[in-house]
């Protein structure tokens, strides 16, 4: 009997345990919201294309889009241009679409759009960059006025972050003769970038410029430049005007490198505008449409992955363990009575298709005429299955009657009874009978009241939306269940009615 | 909510064993399910008993088919009176009781004047297992019908009387005599409004008893004391319960047994699932008595013995018996 209990114990611990680490598997590491609700960003964003095409020349247009090697997940991308030739390629870490036509006159506009959001990136590939280079070669003034520009760098900085961020405090102090040597009268982010630049290229300190756009909705902007450098393990963002660190988490990287954003031969005036827009969605659909926009698969092995029909099937399905646990806790702890095991479980799910008061009212209308109808069967003296099957047919008739009455009136609800199982309804109606005439009406009453109420908790508990969402997407929490009703199974203690059965005893010590 | 757990601790001090416990720690765990239609089937336990010579009601015949119901009238023969049982009914459901024959017609023991016809489709309604405990197809059986001893009469109203011990692995545990009362229609299950009275294991003579899960002392039809009547040949009782064991090989039953004017002591069937409101009209919890016996099997197992069925009586009368009469 000990080693039972156990057997028993350890089974119910691994089934806890189990359940839990998957549930917390699926939050913590997939990333799944936990309720359905939750919303994440996405970000749309337009890059719109205008330039005057040539009449005669052929035209080709080059334009730098994101890489998305890192942080964001692409869900949609579309080049919208009519008559135009698209081709994508990588080249250095950088993606270029090139749209090209043959002939094109007059104003041309060409988009690029693209659809990401920052959740269910898969995992960071490992970073690979340059560590080492070789200087720029610089002669006369400019070499003497960098070298005198490094050395107090060199002096108040520790390593190759914090010597970064001092070259560009120093390129941008504007009271600095040097740097404003330098700069030779160009104060502009580029310049200044292009000074930075030098003066880590003699400290052969690599430095890459990247060129940003913030995800910001509905304001103008045009391409950020920053700068990074590669430090063994990691990339470190700079701001190319305050020496500022780290990279903002609103930015997209868009490009790398000197080149401009788009190159156009065969035309000119050509500009770029950019026009953001972001939307919340739904988590859950998110994670689905990552999962077809990527190779991921958070959901492949989640009830997700069923047709979508079979889908609505399973969310009923998993809730029926939990209204069978209402009804366990209900009988075997609080010791109500109810007609049969799981019928108040079958006659919750009936209230699905009814809603739960009107489910009420037709249960108890048709109940109480079925038993009507079973009283006077009883004075024929029929045999059990024919009596039952009259029962049956006058549950059908009656359900028929109270859906034809009902569309009449105009109420469509009447029209979901069809759906009330009339099967149970029937055994509901002869158990309730002879319980009536064994155990007297009071006991029938109690017993179609107790069911009743049984079924009407385990049906608002089974529809909590909430609840049905969290079930669905993590199916392991029915191990825990399991585990619960495993430790129901050997429950001794009382029930909450023999309490007051047993009342006699108490008054009798008092 | 305090009211409720004070409760819950008054009762766990005084033993009282719930449902769930019940089943829990002796149902489950003394009555293998495959012995279970020895009980559960009224005309296997009759077979059972008769060949290991305890006394039961007569057994007039069975009726398994409906073809087989035409010979009822063959069965009942001149008899006046006689018992109509499914075998596998459950808490005294589906139970005529014929007390006398009246113009061609029966009457039952509450006076209700019936047809052979509705007699005959009785025993259909059985057939079809509208009275068994899964619904599935029964049998009938008919049997003599027991006179009640007189020392009944004055404490119990139409219907028999009967006594139910529990008995766990042998050994009788409580006790009660079950009267009928108005309200039950002449049976004699608690549920149904019957009385259970208390019975000192050891003398027989009756404790206070239980009414609707109230203490009474009184019979609410005749008005007579139920406490302190000495039922007659106890030990006979005591003996044919505590053989039951061997009889069905379940650990954990309720035996209900009857005492007939001519026959004497009889069973009448066993029960692998009884009822606890014996606690209430012994005013005793069961859980102390049950785990005394147990302690008792685990000490006999350790020294490798097993009791007779007069040594188990002998053990349960000396630790259970012997209750001071309670004033009131």
């Amino acid at each position: 009997m000990r080693s039972l209990t156990l057997h028993l114990k350890i089974l119910i611990a691994i089934l806890v345990v189990l359940g839990i680490s998957i549930t917390a598997y699926q939050i913590f590491v997939l990333g799944i919201p936990v309720t359905e609700d939750a919303t994440d960003d996405l970000w749309n964003i337009d890059a719109k294309v205008e330039f005057v095409a040539n009449a005669k020349d052929p035209i080709k247009i080059q334009m730098f889009v994101p890489p998305l090697s890192r942080d964001y997940v692409s869900l949609n991308e579309s080049f919208i241009s009519n008559n135009y030739g698209v081709a994508v390629n990588r080249v250095d870490g950088n993606r270029k679409v090139t749209w090209s036509a043959r002939r094109a006159k007059g104003n041309q506009t060409l988009y690029y759009r693209l659809v990401l959001t920052k959740r269910y990136t898969a995992e960071k590939a490992k970073i690979k960059g340059p560590t080492f280079r070789d200087s720029i070669a610089v002669e006369g003034p400019e070499k003497i006025a960098a070298e005198a520009l490094l050395a107090p760098i060199r002096q108040h900085s520790a390593d190759v972050e914090t010597f970064i961020s001092e070259a560009i405090k120093r390129v941008n102090n504007s009271s600095d003769d040097n740097a404003k040597m330098l700069l030779a009268g160009d104060p502009s982010p580029a310049n200044k970038a292009k000074i930075v630049d030098l003066l880590l290229s003699i400290a052969h300190v690599p430095m890459e410029k990247v060129h940003t756009i913030r995800l910001v909705a509905d304001q103008p902007q045009a391409p950020e430049l920053w700068l990074r450098s590669f430090n063994g393990t990691d990339w470190l963002y700079f701001n190319p005007e305050t020496g500022e660190q780290g990279l903002p988490s609103d930015r997209l990287l868009w490009w790398i490198g000197d080149d401009s954003l788009i190159t156009v031969d065969g035309g000119k005036k050509a500009t770029v505008t950019f026009s953001l827009n972001n939307s919340e969605m739904n988590a859950i659909r998110l994670a689905k449409l990552t999962d077809e926009n990527t190779d991921a698969n958070f959901l492949e092995y989640s009830l997700y992955g069923l047709p979508l029909q079979t889908q609505q099937t399973f969310m009923i399905m998993v809730m029926i363990p939990i209204g069978v646990l209402v009804i366990l806790v209900l009988r075997n702890l609080i010791g109500l009575q109810t007609l049969g095991t799981f019928t108040p479980v079958l006659i919750a799910l009936a209230f699905r298709e009814t809603q739960l008061g009107f489910g009420i009212v037709l249960f108890t209308v048709i109940t109480a005429l079925g038993l009507s109808l079973r009283s006077y069967l009883e004075h024929l003296k029929l045999q059990m299955l024919p009596r039952l099957s009259v029962v049956l047919t006058f549950v059908v008739v009656l359900i028929a009657a109270i859906s034809l009455f009902s569309h009449k009136l105009g109420l469509e609800r009447g029209l979901s009874v069809a759906l009330f199982p009339m099967v149970i309804l029937t055994m509901t109606i002869e158990r309730l009978s002879i319980t009536w005439e064994e155990r007297g009406a009071g006991h029938a009453m109690k017993v179609a009241i107790g069911t009743l109420f049984a079924a009407s908790l385990a049906h608002l508990i089974m529809s909590v939306p909430e609840l049905i969402y969290f079930v669905f997407t993590f199916p392991a929490m029915l191990l825990i269940l399991v585990g619960f009703m495993l430790a129901m199974g050997r429950y001794r203690g009382y029930r909450l009615t023999e309490l007051i059965r047993f009342k006699a005893f108490v008054k009798a010590e008092s | 909510m305090f009211g409720l757990w004070k409760t819950w601790k008054a009762l766990e001090a005084r033993g009282i064993m719930g449902i769930n416990r019940r089943n829990a720690d002796y149902v489950l765990k003394y009555n293998k399910r495959s012995l279970y239609p020895i009980v559960d089937d009224k005309i296997i336990t009759k077979e059972r008993a008769i060949e290991a010579g305890i006394h039961v009601p007569e057994l007039y015949g069975v009726i398994s088919t409906e073809k087989e119901i035409d010979k009822l009238g063959e069965i009942i023969g001149g008899r006046n009176d006689f018992v109509i049982k499914p075998a596998q009914g459950a808490g005294g459901d589906g139970i005529i009781v014929i007390a006398d024959r009246f113009e061609g017609r029966y009457r039952t023991v509450s006076g209700k004047i019936i047809s052979h016809e509705e007699i005959e489709h009785h025993i259909s309604s059985i057939l079809t297992g509208l009275y068994s405990l899964g619904g599935h197809r029964d049998r009938a059986l008919i049997e003599y019908r027991v006179t009640p001893d007189q020392i009944f009469k004055s404490i119990s109203y139409e219907g028999v009387p009967d006594i139910r011990i529990i008995v766990l692995m042998g050994y009788p545990v409580m006790a009660m005599l079950r009267l009928p009362t108005r309200q039950s229609g002449g049976k004699a299950n608690l549920h149904q409004g019957a009385i259970g009275v208390g019975v000192d294991l050891a003398t027989g003579l009756t404790l206070r008893g239980t009414w609707l899960n109230n203490i009474i002392a009184k019979h609410p039809d005749t008005t007579n004391a139920v406490d302190g009547v000495q039922l007659p040949y106890w030990d006979g009782f005591m003996k044919l319960a505590a053989g039951c064991y061997e009889l069905c090989g379940l650990g954990y039953i309720g035996v209900d047994m009857v005492l007939d004017q001519e026959k004497g002591p009889l069973i009448l069937e066993l029960n692998a699932r009884p009822g606890l409101n014996i606690q209430i009209a012994n005013d005793c919890g069961l859980t102390q008595r049950t785990h005394a016996v147990e302690a008792h099997l685990a000490e006999l197992k350790a020294r490798g013995i097993s009791e007779t069925v007069e040594q188990r009586v002998q053990f349960a009368q000396d630790l259970f018996g012997h209750i001071p009469a309670v004033e009131g």
